[in-house]
């Protein structure tokens, strides 16, 4: 199976292609109707016999804006390192119905990753130590910009580095480049200037990364959280002050298993990051805690397997959700929710999903307290 | 690739441990070759997150049913047993890219190492129904665990291995490997890595011991031939089948890579899992 690209409007009428959308305009904000895809193309002549149109679904604006004229069509995007550079899945995944899509972590040279067994199951979960391995920056731009300029799903790249140099220098070979809508920072990397202490656990190191790649380029820009650190509030601050324009929550947990032999760690790498439902509760905390003392968007990760796993996240806070494991399981899923949240919305009298984002969040604006902080075993 | 659903038509436990499933699924039985793979989910998300890769292990495109055949091994595996007649689960696949035959090739040498069976045993079905010649050697711990020969086709000359020698040769089942050198054209492996590795070992140094005069051209010299490549699969003496951890099997994760020799690692789901035996880097190089 090919993959199709489908748009659908509010109208039925079908949405022109556009050509490459670094930025995505507010104006179009397509209407997902049913989860059920229109017709692409129509004829530039009507043919005399007029087709009997679907009964038409009450539209639902799913459409957010991420800063810096990033508008997505719709809140569902997928991982950063599940969905590599959007091409694996085409025979099966219409990833033009996707909100966006974080490509696979990119860095200034390329590199080869960590020795295997680089993934293992967990219970509800998964350990993967990749170890970044990606060709670098340039050859990505060369290899896969092209086709992503073609698309109508914006395509974040997420970068990671070993110093603000290194993201800076990628931010600047991406900045310009038809096809790259936004950037994602990995934060969760040694800096290795700096001792190899990570930038993510650090709210000056996490700041002072975001100002310098925010002077760097003009593209929208995302700071990826890590949930390995005692308190974030003060790191998603320092980030948000720095000028990033949406935080993403979280990245994997920092976990090992041992082999079955027990004679060593199962992974090569020894240490591996957790992901999939096992650490939603997690990322669910992380974001209830940053959405209050944020007011960029929040977009949320972390083990989302169905829709009321979306809707959670955006009942205390985020805006957006991105879906990372569970596609290994079930491809399709992310391209589901997205119709799923809009029958949601139907179901609820809405026409939009923007009343559900915030729903749990603590009804009057308190100062930001450290509960939650004194809870943690 | 695609997404469908398989029904379960039959189960067996045809080995101690070791299961035989045939499934009505002809969306992934199309197209199929021997030495690819499903990537085969369960039914229980909230415990098992990942799916679990299985080779064809038969493929009969007109009746649209392919089997599979795994050992127990852990959660997930056990799970596919409790599977009843007429349930339906559903697989991804083809994955993968499969056994290359050189089509001037008579003589087919298959090795397999326990469940390294169900990698290629596939390939002894394509190569009967082409006309060629197969030999089918195999190593297992104990008489227990030999695959039984009522399950292949006649046409196979069927050779045993096993290491107590409580059936066939007594030893490692490479140990049986030169006898054949000399009249395969061409070599295909599946088994535990130690196995592929000295296979990979033996394979290197054949044309010396067998004095095999290099005529014309030079291995490597001359046209070349992409790394990686269908025909450079093709062209070696040895293609063997790796087993590494899986997420997606789509090539999206680069959970599952071996590293080659050209010291930049490969995917097993997009690249593999058939390699040719001198791609890899036998001895690790990270
Ligand atoms: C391309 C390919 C084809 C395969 N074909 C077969 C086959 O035909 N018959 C068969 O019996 N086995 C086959 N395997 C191995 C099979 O996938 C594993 O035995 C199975 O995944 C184990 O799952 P489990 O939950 O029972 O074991 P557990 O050990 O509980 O699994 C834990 C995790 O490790 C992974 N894992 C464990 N062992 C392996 C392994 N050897 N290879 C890959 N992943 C592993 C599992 O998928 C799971 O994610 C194949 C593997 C690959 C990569
Ligand atoms: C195999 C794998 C590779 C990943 N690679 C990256 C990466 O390169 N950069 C990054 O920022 N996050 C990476 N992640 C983290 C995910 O983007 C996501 O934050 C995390 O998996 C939690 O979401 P989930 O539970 O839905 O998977 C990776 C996750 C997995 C499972
Ligand atoms: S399993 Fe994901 S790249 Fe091979």
């Amino acid at each position: 199976m090919k993959a199709r690209r489908r748009v659908v409007t509010a109208s039925g009428t079908p949405a022109k292609r556009r050509p490459t959308v670094r930025r995505i305009k507010p104006a179009i904000a397509p209407i997902v109707r049913d989860g059920v895809a229109a017709t692409v193309r129509r004829p530039a002549v009507p043919s005399t016999v007029t087709p009997t149109p679907a009964p038409p679904a009450t539209p639902v604006d799913l459409a957010v804006d991420l800063g810096r004229g990033l508008v997505l069509r719709n809140p569902v995007l997928v991982a950063s390192g599940t969905f590599g550079y959007g091409i694996e899945y085409g025979d099966v995944v219409d990833v033009q119905r996707l909100g966006a899509i974080c490509c696979k972590g990119t860095t200034l040279r390329p590199r080869i990753g960590n020795p295997t067994p680089r993934v293992t199951e967990t219970p509800g979960g998964m350990l993967n130590s990749i170890g970044l391995q990606n060709p670098g920056v340039d050859a990505v731009v060369e290899k896969y910009a092209s086709t992503w300029a073609g698309w109508q799903v914006p395509v974040i790249v997420n970068v990671a580095g070993e110093s603000i140099g290194d993201y800076v220098e990628v931010a600047r070979r991406l900045e310009g480049v038809p096809g790259v809508a936004g950037i994602e920072l990995n934060i969760s990397c040694p800096n290795v200037g700096a001792g190899g202490i990570q930038f993510a656990i650090d709210a000056s190191a996490a700041g002072a990364v975001t100002a310098a790649v925010r002077r760097a380029t003009d593209l929208p820009l995302l700071v990826k959280l890590s949930p390995n650190v005692a308190d974030v509030r003060p790191i998603a601050r320092a980030i948000a002050d720095a000028g990033a324009d949406a935080l993403t929550a979280v990245n994997t947990l920092s976990g090992i298993a041992v082999a079955a032999s027990r004679e060593r760690p199962l992974l090569g790498n020894v240490y591996g990051g957790l992901s999939g439902p096992a650490i939603k509760p997690v990322a669910l905390r992380i974001v209830y805690e940053v959405s209050q003392v944020v007011d960029i968007p929040v977009v949320a990760i972390g083990g989302i397997a169905e829709l009321g796993d979306v809707l959670d996240y955006l009942a205390v806070g985020a805006v957006a959700a991105q879906v990372g494991t569970a596609i290994f399981a079930d491809p399709g899923l992310p391209v589901r929710l997205v119709g799923e949240l809009a029958d949601e919305c139907r179901r609820r009298g809405l026409d939009s999903y923007r009343p559900l984002i915030g729903s749990a969040l603590p009804k009057r604006a308190a100062p930001p307290s450290a509960r939650g902080v004194e809870y943690r075993p | 690739m695609r997404i469908a659903g398989a029904q379960l038509l039959d189960s067996r436990e045809i080995l101690p441990g070791q299961w035989l499933q045939a499934y009505h699924a002809p969306d992934l039985v199309a197209g199929a070759r021997a030495g690819q793979f499903v990537h085969v989910r369960t039914g229980d998300y909230s415990g098992l997150v990942l799916r679990r890769p299985f080779s064809y292990n038969t493929i009969d495109p007109l009746a649209g049913t392919l089997t599979i055949h795994f050992r127990t091994v852990g959660r997930g595996t056990a799970w596919f047993t409790h599977l009843r007649p007429g349930d339906r689960i559903d697989m991804l696949g083809p994955l993968g890219r499969p056994f290359e035959v050189d089509p001037r090739n008579r003589h087919l040498l298959l090795i397999a190492g326990g469940l390294g069976i169900a990698g290629v045993r596939a390939l002894a079905d394509e190569a009967i129904r082409d006309g060629r010649q197969v030999t089918l050697l195999f190593g297992a711990a104990t008489a227990r665990d030999v695959y039984p020969s009522s399950l292949l086709p006649d046409e196979v000359e069927y050779v045993v291995a096993t290491d107590d020698g409580s059936l066939g040769h007594h030893g490692f089942v490479t140990e049986l490997v030169p006898g054949y050198e000399a009249w395969a054209d061409q070599a295909f492996a599946c088994g535990p890595a130690p196995m592929l590795r000295s296979l990979a070992n033996l394979a290197a140094s054949r044309r010396q011991r067998l004095g095999v005069a290099t005529l014309g051209r030079k291995r490597g010299a001359g046209k070349t031939v992409p790394a990686g490549s269908p025909q450079a699969r093709r062209k070696a003496f040895l293609q063997v089948s790796m087993e590494q951890n899986m997420g997606c099997a789509v090539g999206a994760c680069l959970g599952c890579v071996v590293m080659t020799t050209a010291g930049t690692p490969q995917r097993v789901c997009r690249e593999g899992p058939v390699f040719a035996a001198e791609e890899i880097a036998w001895e690790g190089g990270w």
